[in-house]
Formats: C-alpha cells, sequence, structure tokens
C-alpha cells in the first residue's frame, strides 16, 4: 500500500472530484438554479452524481486492479502538543466497495427521485437536502479519523432529519424525524465519547495508527471504546435497544426511504463496526454480543415484518433485519461477508423500495397498504419483474445476489455452533417468509384485494429505468464476489489479514435453500391456499395481532422511558426555574431594592452633601493623625 | 500664643463650615469658604513663623492664589445661574435629587 506524505497537491483527480462535485453542486443550486429556476434544482446535483459514480468505479478499479490505497492526512484540524486531530481521507479495500454500492444505488435513487417529485411544492428543498445526504455519505466513508468521521457521522443524521420530517405539514412525519434524530443523537453520545476517549489515549485518532497500536498493545480502556462503538451502531444501523426509529421513518418520500435503507443512513453503523473492527475484535465478549444482539434484531424483526400490511413498513422491518444478519456476520467475525451482504442489500433493497415507490406513485398515494393492491402483475408488469428479481435476492434464492452474501454468512454460523445455526435458519425462513408473502399478495390473485386501487398505473420511464439498473446491479452482484475478495483486504489497516468470503459447500447451500424454501412454501400457503388467513388471523388472536403491532412490548416500553425522560426533564426545567433562575433573578432585585433605599440619600440640597463631604475629611483627618 | 491663634482660626473655620453647611444662598456659601480657607491660611502662617519655615509660606502664597481661582469660577458660576433667570439658593437648585 501506497504511503503518501500530507498535503493537497498529491490527492489524486477522483478523490478530490468525490468531494468538490457534490460540494460545487450543492453551492450552484442553492445559490444560482433554485432561486431562478427552482424545477431545475435537479440538474446540477445529477450532473455531480455522474461524476461521482464515475470516481468511485474509478477508485474501486484502482484498488482492485494495482492494489491501490491512499491514507492521506491533509492538515492539523486542532494540534495541542503531540496531540492531533487532523482531516484527511482514506481510501482502501472497505471504503472502495462500499463507496461504489452507494455512488451507483444513490446517484440511480437521485434519478428516479427527478421523477418521482416532480409535483411535489418543495422540488428544491428536497434534491438539496437529499444531495447533502450523499455528500455526508461519501464523506463518512472516506474518513481517516474517528474525529472525522463523527462529524460525517452526524451530517448523515441531521439531513436524515431534514428529509424525514420533508413533509413538515405531517404531524406524524414530524414525530418520527423527531424520534430519529433523538434516536440517532443517543448512539451518537456514543462514537463522540469512544472518539474522546481514543483521543485521550492515543492523543491521535487516525484509524492507521491507532489500530496496530491497539492490536500490539494493551489498553484498558478500549474494551470500553469497543462497546461505545458497538452502541452507537445501535443507533445508526437500527438494532436492537435503539432499532424503533427506522420503521416510523417511512413518513419521509419513498426515494429517502431507499436511500436511507439502501445506500446511506443505516450501512454507517455497519460500516462503522467493519471499519472498527481491529478495535473490536481485541475486546473479549463484545464479538459474541455484537452476534448476538444481530441474531435476535434479525429474528424478531423479521417475524414482526410478517405481520406488517404497509407495503414500506414491511421493508422497513426487513431492513431492519438485514442489518441484523449483517451485525449478525460481523459478530461472528466474518467482517468480509458482512460487507458484502452490505453491498447486495443496498441494490435489492433499493429496488424493493423504489417498486413499492412506484406502486404508491401508482396510487398516488404517499403509501400502499396490502389490502389495496393485488394482481399487479398485469397492470406494472416491468414493477413486477424488478421486484421479483429483487425479492428472490433478499429471500437469498440461487443464483442472486443476495443468495452469496447471505450463504457466506450462513456458513460462518454452521461452523459456530448450535445456536448459530438455529438462528441462521430461523433468519433464512422468516426473510423469505415476508418478502414472498409481500410479493404474492402485492402481484398476484385478485385486483385489488379489498378497496381501491384500480386506475393503478406502470411507472413513467424516468422513474422505471433507473430501477431497471439497480436490478441489474442485483442480478450480477453475486458474480464479483471473488473480486470482492480482493478488494476488501486491500489496504486493511493492521497486519493480521480478515478471512475471504468462504469458498461454495453444499451443506450450506441445502441449508440455506430449504430454509428459503419452507418461508416461501408457508407464504404461499398463506397467498395461495388459504388466501382468507392473513386478514383472519388478526381476529382470530388479537393478543398475537397486538404483540406483533408492538414489536412485543418493546415499543410500549420505549414509550414508558420516554415519558421517563420527559418526566425527569421536566423536573430538572422545574429546579432550573425555581432554584436557578430564582437565584439569578433574586440578585438584582436585591441590588434594586437595595438602591431604591439609597437614592433616598441623594437630596439634590447642596447643604446635604456639603454635610457628607465634611464628614469625609473628618474621617479623612482621624484615618491621617492615627 | 498657640493656643490663642488655634481659637481664634478654629472659630473663623467654624463659622465658615457653619455658613457653608446652614445658608441656602449660593454667595453667602462661598463667602464661608473663602473664610475657611483664610482660617487655615491665618494657621499655616504663625507655624511658618514660629519654625522659620520657608516652604510652608510658599504654600500659604499659593492657597491665597488657589482661592482667588475659586472665587473667580464660583462667582461665575453663580452669575451662569443668575443670568439663566433661576434663584442663586440652593431650594430651587435641586436637579440631582434621587
Amino acid at each position: 500500500m501506497q504511503r503518501i506524505p500530507g498535503g493537497f497537491a498529491f490527492l489524486p483527480w477522483p478523490v478530490i472530484l468525490l468531494f468538490a462535485a457534490p460540494v460545487a453542486a450543492l453551492l450552484v443550486s442553492f445559490f444560482i438554479v433554485r432561486p431562478a429556476r427552482p424545477r431545475w434544482t435537479h440538474v446540477p446535483i445529477l450532473a455531480s452524481c455522474a461524476v461521482i459514480a464515475a470516481c468511485a468505479i474509478w477508485i474501486l478499479s484502482l484498488v482492485l486492479f494495482q492494489n491501490w490505497g491512499l491514507d492521506l492526512p491533509l492538515g492539523g484540524w486542532m494540534v495541542a502538543g503531540d496531540w492531533l486531530v487532523s482531516y484527511g481521507v482514506r481510501v482502501d479495500g472497505l471504503s472502495a466497495s462500499v463507496l461504489a454500492m452507494v455512488s451507483i444505488v444513490g446517484g440511480l435513487i437521485h434519478v428516479y427521485a427527478s421523477g418521482y417529485m416532480a409535483e411535489d411544492p418543495g422540488f428544491a428543498r428536497f434534491f438539496l437536502a437529499f444531495h447533502l445526504f450523499f455528500l455526508a455519505m461519501i464523506g463518512l466513508l472516506l474518513s481517516n479519523s474517528y474525529i472525522q468521521l463523527y462529524l460525517f457521522w452526524e451530517l448523515v443524521g441531521f439531513a436524515s432529519y431534514l428529509l424525514i420530517g420533508f413533509w413538515w405539514q405531517k404531524k406524524t412525519a414530524r414525530r418520527a424525524a423527531l424520534q430519529a434524530i433523538l434516536t440517532n443523537r443517543l448512539g451518537d453520545f456514543g462514537l463522540f465519547l469512544a472518539a474522546l476517549i481514543l483521543l485521550a489515549v492515543f492523543h491521535n485518532t487516525r484509524f492507521a495508527l491507532i489500530f496496530p497500536a491497539i492490536v500490539n498493545g494493551h489498553y484498558a480502556l478500549v474494551s470500553l471504546v469497543g462497546f461505545l462503538l458497538f452502541w452507537a451502531a445501535t443507533a445508526k444501523s437500527a438494532q436492537f435497544p435503539l432499532y424503533f426509529w427506522l420503521p416510523d421513518a417511512m413518513e419521509g418520500p419513498t426515494p429517502v426511504s431507499a436511500l436511507m435503507h439502501a445506500a446511506t443512513m443505516v450501512t454507517a453503523g455497519v460500516f462503522l463496526l467493519a471499519r472498527s473492527w481491529p478495535l473490536i475484535s481485541t475486546v473479549p465478549v463484545l464479538p459474541d454480543l455484537i452476534a448476538v444482539v444481530g441474531a435476535f434484531t434479525a429474528i424478531a424483526a423479521g417475524i414482526v415484518a410478517c405481520a406488517k400490511k404497509d407495503l414500506k413498513r414491511i421493508l422497513a422491518y426487513s431492513t431492519v433485519s438485514h442489518l441484523g444478519i449483517m451485525v449478525f456476520g460481523l459478530g461472528l467475525g466474518e467482517v468480509a461477508p458482512a460487507v458484502y451482504h452490505l453491498i447486495t442489500h443496498g441494490f435489492f433493497k433499493a429496488v424493493l423500495f423504489l417498486c413499492a415507490g412506484n406502486i404508491a406513485h401508482g396510487l398516488h398515494q404517499p403509501t400502499a397498504d396490502l389490502d389495496q393492491v393485488g394482481g399487479l402483475r398485469k397492470k406494472m408488469p416491468f414493477t413486477f419483474v424488478c421486484f421479483t428479481v429483487a425479492a428472490l435476492s433478499l429471500g437469498g434464492i440461487w443464483p442472486f445476489a443476495g443468495y452469496f452474501s447471505k450463504d457466506a454468512i450462513l456458513d460462518a454460523a454452521l461452523h459456530r455452533g448450535p445456536w448459530a445455526i438455529v438462528a441462521g435458519v430461523l433468519i433464512g425462513v422468516t426473510s423469505a417468509l415476508y418478502i414472498f408473502r409481500m410479493l404474492f399478495l402485492t402481484f398476484f390473485g385478485p385486483s385489488p384485494r379489498q378497496k381501491g386501487g384500480e386506475h393503478i398505473h406502470e411507472a413513467e420511464p424516468v422513474m422505471a429505468v433507473p430501477v431497471g439498473f439497480i436490478t441489474l446491479g442485483t442480478l450480477l452482484g453475486g458474480l464479483l464476489g471473488h473480486s470482492f475478495s480482493t478488494v476488501i483486504k486491500s489496504g486493511w489497516p493492521v497486519a493480521q489479514p480478515i478471512a475471504a468470503l468462504p469458498e461454495f459447500s453444499w451443506s450450506t447451500f441445502a441449508v440455506g435453500m430449504s430454509a428459503a424454501a419452507v418461508g416461501a412454501g408457508i407464504a404461499w400457503v398463506i397467498a395461495f391456499v388459504n388466501p382468507s388467513f392473513d386478514w383472519e388471523w388478526r381476529t382470530k388472536y388479537p393478543a398475537l395481532e397486538s404483540a406483533l403491532n408492538s414489536d412485543f412490548g418493546w415499543k410500549p416500553f420505549v414509550r414508558l422511558a420516554t415519558a421517563g425522560v420527559v418526566a425527569l426533564a421536566n423536573a430538572a426545567g422545574f429546579f432550573d426555574h425555581a432554584v436557578v433562575d430564582g437565584a439569578v433573578e433574586g440578585a438584582p432585585r436585591v441590588a434594586g431594592a437595595a438602591g431604591e433605599q439609597g437614592r433616598r440619600l441623594a437630596t439634590g440640597r447642596i447643604n446635604d452633601y456639603v454635610w457628607w463631604m465634611l464628614a469625609g475629611a473628618a474621617v479623612l483627618l482621624l484615618a491621617v493623625m492615627r | 500664643m498657640t493656643w490663642a491663634v488655634w481659637a481664634v482660626t478654629g472659630f473663623l473655620f467654624a463659622c465658615g463650615a457653619a455658613m457653608i453647611v446652614l445658608r441656602r444662598q449660593l454667595l453667602a456659601m462661598l463667602m464661608g469658604l473663602e473664610l475657611m480657607i483664610s482660617a487655615v491660611n491665618i494657621a499655616l502662617v504663625y507655624y511658618c513663623s514660629r519654625y522659620a519655615d520657608g516652604e510652608t509660606l510658599a504654600s500659604v502664597l499659593l492657597i491665597i492664589a488657589i482661592a482667588a481661582a475659586e472665587a473667580v469660577v464660583g462667582l461665575s458660576l453663580i452669575l451662569k445661574v443668575y443670568e439663566a433667570g433661576r434663584e442663586v439658593e440652593t431650594e430651587s437648585l435641586q436637579e440631582l435629587k434621587g
């Protein structure tokens, strides 16, 4: 790996353009295009997306074919003695591969959004926030130190807040945006604390410097840092204790959901864990904890997704579940499969969301219900094909992209022990179940199933073509496994290499395929053999339905905990108002009263002042004579 | 001899102070002030002749000059107040009342 002494002059063009293009596009759009022609705001931004995608592919091919890499400090931001907070750029296999996925999928979602949002009065505002979101993610991937990563991490959270609450007229959207940013702040605190501890221990937070030191030495506080980093990742990547903001974040426009679930927001947490893997793997217990939390989240969210009726909500829980699979894989020590799944998931989840968006757009609604759709394969053939490919991929069916990445994680689980095998199989069954249920109920059967949706139409080309391209990625993504193994190893920050993707094994294939077949079979029974079942069980087993609707009681608990925090805040507010404000406001009141008394001494009569003067002179005289 | 000087100057000083404190007319107050200065000057003259001290005599001359200047300033202030059409009495000059 090539290392170059610092300075902007050494930055290669594709890296400069990755930052320069979006910044320039945002400035031009905001200051020039938006005031003059708000409907053209997307033009510079789409151009920037094209530049970003080209640069990302360029960088990826450099890494793949030339084992190229870069860790370039560009300058000191805060310097004090040997304490250094610097900014810079890091390009290695991990960031290059994720960056390529993010830029391709994100760019195509930008194109899609230019069609989806065309009628919206907030078109210009949407594109500016959307591209800011994208820029923040690019910066996060290319950061070379924890402090820099934290800044972009916060920027991602802030941009997501703007976008989830984009339709601010809706009360639910405002609430969802607030919930998302507050939950994320809870996790961000962990990352901030971790960065500060690392700064205190190493006087530096650059990955390339601290990871080798951690691997070779023993530092007591590093264990704490590992747990804090995982805490941060549970918020951003929607893992068990802090996952609940993600399904509610569906209140934003569909392109936002697609970008957030596929490319930018939720992948940041998994990326952080993969980036910090040299650190996390040295902490005892933590990898096992990560694996358990990931498996639990994956299974629980998968079961909940089976009961949802809103198309976007099913996909949201499926994202939570699949992030759980990635975290599960990471916890098993398999960085390469987890990141590979992150990438394939980015493709197929983007397709699924955009297809759901096409359906909702066809219905002229912000989102659609399973009751309103059904039999859409005839009315929306293109969307049907894309959705099917993505669903097969999500379900882990050979030879689609999702199979290869999921299979690699399943392979690791099968070698771990009984609990991991059970978790891996359950994950396979539930993900196949909810996605095939959604596929069958949406695109097969009577049309519409219950009410509305008679006038649904196929999406226009500007929204169909990007979906088609991402679907192509879903089809081909599985073939790139070998290249990915080469790329991910490039520039790994510590001497111990990470394992490549596992070799193909018939036993893993058989387990994965049969789990998917079981899930698909149950979905088949629900959809075709007993079509009324999906509606009837809700009335027959109300306790089960309320348990699934409340995420097994976790949502009410969170509400209760939030109420507790609010009560605590109110108490603190009362203390602040009564005691602190009382002291602050009391001081001037005392001074005012003293002044009120004191002004009576100023009578305005000169003779009285002379009395005071004489008294003063007498005091002075006494003082001198003593 | 010393006690006689102290008695005379103390009496004059007390008279001047009483004039300033008790009289309401600005002119009378100014005269009281001059009286106090003169009383101090008498005492100083006595002591400089007793100790044959030239420096004290110099400071007496300085005080006479300052008293003259003070009278000029004070009188012109009183004149200005008078020209402004106001009574030169402390009862009508109470702008500083708090």
